[in-house]
């Protein structure tokens, strides 16, 4: 996995000029489509704010991987072995398995980033990996980029947030995966930090921190009441899919 | 969907009478891994069928946390004039956060059957 993770470090570096993607025609989406149209396999390096690369086989991504996401952990049991029962394991590893390539991909697919020559061959990965169709893919990262849009009146990846000195409520209940987020949370970390030392998922772990600050257990500092400007403060998933069918039609 | 893969995972749930839809959700990211239409049924539904499941957990989550009761969320049934929207979460372990939503017609379900079922499959996938 070393391996992978340096190539398209090396790569991205011979990225071409004219290929920036304004978010208005994004370039990148639409170079995945055409590699999934012909079947391609092989890495499509890619740079801008995250450096990264996305690998193809058979016309669907395999795998990708970001400078400012977390790295798939290949020895994760939930990742490897736990797709092999015939159990929750199996979705729990298959979600294990494919997180980290829709992080990276969420970050990769950006309105700064570029893309460079498409490198057709078969790149060794550690692990088999679940393929993901390049349309369930795109989908998904601009359900994700609408979250995110909805989220950042509040928290961004990149938001500085400390733990609330006192709380509002006699008693508060969060989950065991809440309160490891809380504890490792030091002040002045952001999402984005505590999820690489965690080894998480970043927009998984932003969604978590608003959701902290939310019931009083983080905060953002110098943010105490709502954003005057009458936007909605609320996350709420199914406003990103309404915006995403607006946005096709 | 985002797992193909998983989609025959919901097979036994499709044997619910009245079983328009079937969903696995990731409920920490709001992303549907999985699903299954009934083929008959109404257009593509499972984006928002899946997005609507995933805030109303976390709403109830966000009661729960208020309340601190110490209890966890076992299921949703929300009744619309013509079907039921059943959500429950996948597996007895905290971590798990993944979510099973079925919607049924309500005028062929049997709901005290389809509990049931929904109960064992979430079950079975959590032994």
């Amino acid at each position: 996995m070393s391996r992978i993770r340096r190539r398209p470090r090396v790569l991205a570096g011979s990225v071409w000029p004219g290929r920036e993607v304004d978010g208005y025609a994004n370039l990148i989406a639409a170079r995945l489509r055409k590699l999934a149209a012909a079947g391609s396999t092989g890495l499509l390096p890619v740079s801008g704010p995250a450096e990264g690369a996305i690998i193809l086989r058979g016309g669907s991504v395999v795998h990708a991987e970001s400078s400012r996401t977390s790295p798939q952990r290949t020895g994760d049991p939930a990742a490897l072995g736990l797709a092999l029962r015939g159990s929750v394991g199996v979705v729990a590893g298959l979600l294990a398995a494919t997180e980290p390539t829709i992080d990276a991909a969420t970050e990769l697919l950006s309105s700064k980033s570029r893309y460079a020559r498409f490198r057709r061959s078969d790149v060794s990965l550690a692990v088999q990996p679940p393929s993901i169709p390049v349309t369930a893919l795109l989908t998904e990262v601009e359900r994700r980029h609408q979250v995110l849009s909805q989220l950042a009146v509040i928290v961004t990846a990149d938001t500085a947030v400390i733990r609330t000195r006192s709380l509002a409520w006699p008693r508060l209940q969060v989950s065991a995966p809440q309160w490891a987020l809380v504890v490792g949370m030091a002040d002045g970390m952001t999402p984005r930090g505590v999820a690489m030392k965690l080894g998480r998922s970043v927009f998984a772990t932003t969604i978590e921190v608003y959701r902290l600050i939310e019931l009083g257990l983080l905060a953002v500092p110098g943010r105490e009441s709502p954003p005057a400007d009458g936007r909605s403060t609320a996350l709420a998933f199914l406003r990103a899919v309404h915006n995403e069918r607006c946005t096709d039609g | 969907m985002i797992l193909p893969a998983a989609d025959e995972l919901l097979a036994p749930v499709t044997a619910i009478d009245g079983f328009r839809l079937g969903c696995l959700i990731d409920a920490s990211t709001g992303m549907v891994l999985a699903s299954k239409e009934n083929p008959g049924g109404s257009p593509p539904m499972s984006a928002v069928a899946g997005a609507g499941a995933a805030d109303i957990v976390y709403v109830l989550t966000l009661l729960s946390g208020r309340l601190a009761t110490g209890e966890r969320l076992q299921d949703v049934t929300v009744t619309f004039s013509d079907s039921f929207f059943m959500v429950r979460p996948v597996g007895l372990d905290e971590e798990s956060q993944i979510l099973l939503l079925i919607m049924a017609d309500r005028q062929r379900t049997n709901l005290a059957m389809a509990h049931r079922t929904i109960r064992d499959f979430c079950a079975s996938l959590g032994s």
